[in-house]
């Protein structure tokens, strides 16, 4: 029995090794990169100034197109990110702070997200590689059920999030392999398509007073952000449009742009604007706000 | 609780000190600890259905016993049909019920009438194909009188619900088992590790290449409108070793599991797809279910005994059967049916046993010609997975008419962001792995042990995914 445990401690020992070092690795070759997504980047820049950036989630990333502010002479860049939730959302405006960009105004938006206080998976998994030398991603997390694992268990990030920083993440990095997200100052053009699924069901969604929105207000008042809050639209065929007048109710301050564009062919999916819709909704809301 | 879950890395060293530092007395307390490590192992699922597990334990423990116990033919005859109508009864409720309610109506309605199926809300007790089975062998062993009635309730019990096989077997025989739940087990560093090294494997072969292969068979299978001839020929080949890395990884960590308990399970594969020819095949794919068939159906229908068109008829009869014990839809069959018609060239001419003797590989005219019916060999099982997968008839029909007419080779971009050629060199490197280590029971053991363990661990760690989680395909049979 004694040689046996020793095989299970040779055989620990080289787990907690193999853990260590692709932690080393994986860490050092992902955390390289600055140009792949969102997230490394606003990690890997600072003093960046802005008149206008657009944050929330996919309902902003392919909604706001970045070059309607700009051609009216805005400085603006799209900070959606596709899946994420409103935790996340406030994590990263907490690191553009941190990193100094200088801020003029805010457009977040926020209706489907308002009801979620939990994280994205997919959108987490971009922050894991910096989890150990950005205090601010650290103290985010610190009260996730799975941070003791996440934190100190060798290696633990890049297997929960495989599908995101996993091996096929870091041989993309370390060959240098281009993404489009920082493409049209990152807004994500849509097209429409057959298959594009044009029915929802939202009624079950309940409107709840979401703490990481809070924290968003918070954070801009602090830092003179001028923050503007939106709903955007949604297909004809959705069960539960209430849902976005009960949004408003709870926070008036967010406007309530669900209905600006109503007709389908302005939709690749029934929560997400083609391309044309996307600008004829983008000139709305800067005409809305800007004129 | 899975075999690759954090609860069974947590489980197993538990019940691994128990068993051999508190319950270490005699083989009853032994065996007892592994009862109740078992019947908790099987809550973790549904512990509703322990009442099942429990029901069958208690059935063929006294059938067995009164078969045993009654001299006269018709009394021993009624205890044993008693077992087998109320084994099969359970299976076919829960498992059959609703396929056969539903093609019943489909048939009916097909007439002209209009009739709406009776259909059962239950969901399938999980192992309960392989349980039961394991009871069914037992029974008819004692009623051909092969073995004797096992009269002490604990030994039979963990005969029945010993976790590391009772969810996905190998489907264990009496005379195997029993014999060494009957003993107290000692020790041995040897047999240990060996299965800590076949633990391991098992792991690679399930989270490295089955879930691997998953991510792109399931993406081509289930977008098969969408794909051309060269993504859904590689599609079906992954499905062949998603399956195989599935099941032979399951099985390589019951395996492994119960000899660090001191107990040897039969070995349920035999690198099959380096088969020579189909019957090969099916003598080194799933050996204790094929073996299980062939002793319990077969030769009890007549075998090949009776001339060739008994014998044809008769693997015909265990193919469909096969098929069907996977699971209540006609793909199964249909994957059956295929099978045994690419056995019956080799039953006509004679030729399903030509190829008993180990892979003795040399470079030469001989050697290719080996290399080229292996190839063959596997290229016609993987068609038949085609339907093995499949979620209708239709759907596998309409996969193989788009891979002989689409015509189009050009590397397809998955809906998942994955090249549909990418997963190859994987799967090149784990056959090429495979192909030199055919003879041993795992690779590890041997020269550079460590450096092959810390290999396979970093293969696990890197390439392992674990985000899509993907159960064993087995546990839904």
């Amino acid at each position: 029995m004694k040689r046996f445990f020793k095989k299970i401690i040779l055989f620990l020992v080289i787990l907690f090794v193999a853990s260590l070092l692709l932690d080393v690795i994986y860490t050092a070759i992902i955390s390289h990169s600055a140009e792949r997504n969102k997230i490394e980047n606003v990690i890997h820049t600072s003093n960046k100034k802005y008149d206008v950036v657009f944050m929330g989630t996919s309902r902003a990333n392919n909604h706001f197109v970045t070059k309607v502010f700009e051609d009216k002479g805005f400085k603006a860049f799209n900070y959606g990110i596709s899946g994420s939730h409103l935790f996340e959302t406030s994590l990263l405006l907490k690191l553009m702070v941190a990193n100094k960009y200088e801020i003029k105004n805010l457009i977040l938006e926020a209706d489907l997200s308002i009801c979620n206080e939990k994280r994205d998976e997919g959108t987490t998994a971009r922050f894991m590689p910096y989890i150990h030398r950005n205090e601010i991603i650290k103290n985010h997390y610190k009260n996730e059920a799975d941070f003791y694992q996440i934190y100190y268990l060798p290696f633990y990030r890049y297997i929960k999030f495989d599908n995101k920083i996993g091996f096929r993440e870091v041989y993309d990095v370390a060959a240098k392999k281009p993404t489009n997200t920082l493409f049209n100052k990152g807004y994500y053009p849509l097209i429409s398509h057959k298959k594009g699924n044009m029915k929802n069901d939202i009624s079950s969604l309940k409107v709840i007073r979401n703490k990481y929105y809070e924290e968003i207000k918070q954070i801009c008042k602090q830092n003179n952000i001028k923050l503007t809050v939106v709903m955007t639209p949604m297909c004809q065929n959705t069960k539960g449009l209430d849902y976005f007048d009960k949004v408003h109710q709870l926070y008036p301050e967010i406007h309530n742009f669900e209905n600006v564009i109503t007709d389908d062919k302005y939709f690749a999916s029934c929560g997400h604007l083609n391309d044309e819709g996307a600008k004829i909704y983008t000139n709305y809301i800067m005409n809305f706000f800007y004129n | 609780m899975f075999f690759n879950s954090l609860h069974f890395a947590a489980f197993l060293p538990i019940v691994f000190l128990l068993y051999w530092f508190v319950f270490n007395k005699n083989k009853s307390w032994q065996n007892s600890l592994l009862i109740i490590a078992s019947y908790y192992f099987y809550a973790c699922w549904d512990w509703r259905f322990l009442f099942l597990l429990v029901f069958s334990t208690l059935l063929d423990y006294f059938t067995g016993i009164m078969i045993e116990k009654n001299e006269t033919i018709s009394k021993r005859r009624f205890w044993f049909w008693l077992s087998i109508i109320v084994n099969l009864g359970f299976l076919g409720v829960f498992k059959y019920y609703n396929f056969f309610a539903t093609s019943f109506t489909e048939l009916i309605n097909g007439f002209g009438f209009q009739v709406n199926p009776l259909l059962i809300k239950v969901i399938l007790p999980v192992g309960i194909s392989f349980y039961t089975f394991h009871g069914l062998s037992y029974v008819i062993d004692i009623y051909y009188k092969r073995i004797k009635a096992e009269y002490n309730f604990i030994d039979y019990s963990l005969f029945v619900s010993y976790f590391p096989l009772l969810v996905a077997g190998p489907i264990e025989r009496a005379t195997h088992l029993l014999p060494q739940v009957k003993v107290k087990r000692e020790f041995s560093f040897e047999k240990a590790k060996e299965g800590v090294h076949q633990i391991i494997w098992g792991l690679v072969k399930k989270v490295v290449i089955a879930d691997s292969c998953a991510m792109y068979a399931n993406e081509v299978f289930n977008h098969q409108e969408d794909m051309n001839s060269l993504s859904l020929v590689l599609g079906a080949i992954y499905f062949a070793f998603q399956i195989y890395g599935d099941f032979s990884g399951y099985s390589d960590i019951a395996l492994g599991t119960s000899k660090l308990f001191g107990i040897d399970l039969l070995k349920n594969f035999n690198f099959p797809y380096f088969s020579r020819d189909i019957a090969e095949f099916w003598r080194r794919w799933h050996i204790s279910l094929s073996s299980w068939f062939r002793d319990y159906l077969y030769i009890p229908l007549g075998g090949s005994k009776g001339g060739k068109w008994m014998q044809v008829r008769n693997t015909f009869i265990i193919f469909l059967v096969s098929g069907f014990w996977h699971g209540a839809n006609w793909t199964f069959i249909a994957w059956g049916l295929i099978n045994a018609i690419y056995f019956l060239p080799l039953l006509l001419l004679n030729k399903n046993r030509s190829n008993l003797e180990d892979i003795n590989f040399r470079w030469n005219r001989e050697g290719l010609q080996t290399i080229l019916h292996i190839v063959l060999t596997f290229s016609i099982t993987t068609f038949a997975w085609i339907f093995f997968r499949a979620k209708s008839i239709s759907d596998a029909l309409l996969y193989i008419k788009n891979m002989f007419t689409n015509l189009n080779f050009d590397v397809q971009y998955l809906g998942n962001e994955r090249y549909s050629f990418e997963l190859l060199p994987l799967v090149g490197v784990f056959i090429v792995f495979e192909w030199f280590h055919k003879y041993k029971t795992e690779p590890i053991s041997g020269k550079y042990e460590n450096v092959k363990l810390l290999f396979c661990i970093m293969a696990i760690l890197a390439l392992g995914v674990f985000s899509d989680y993907k159960e064993f395909i087995y546990f839904q049979f």
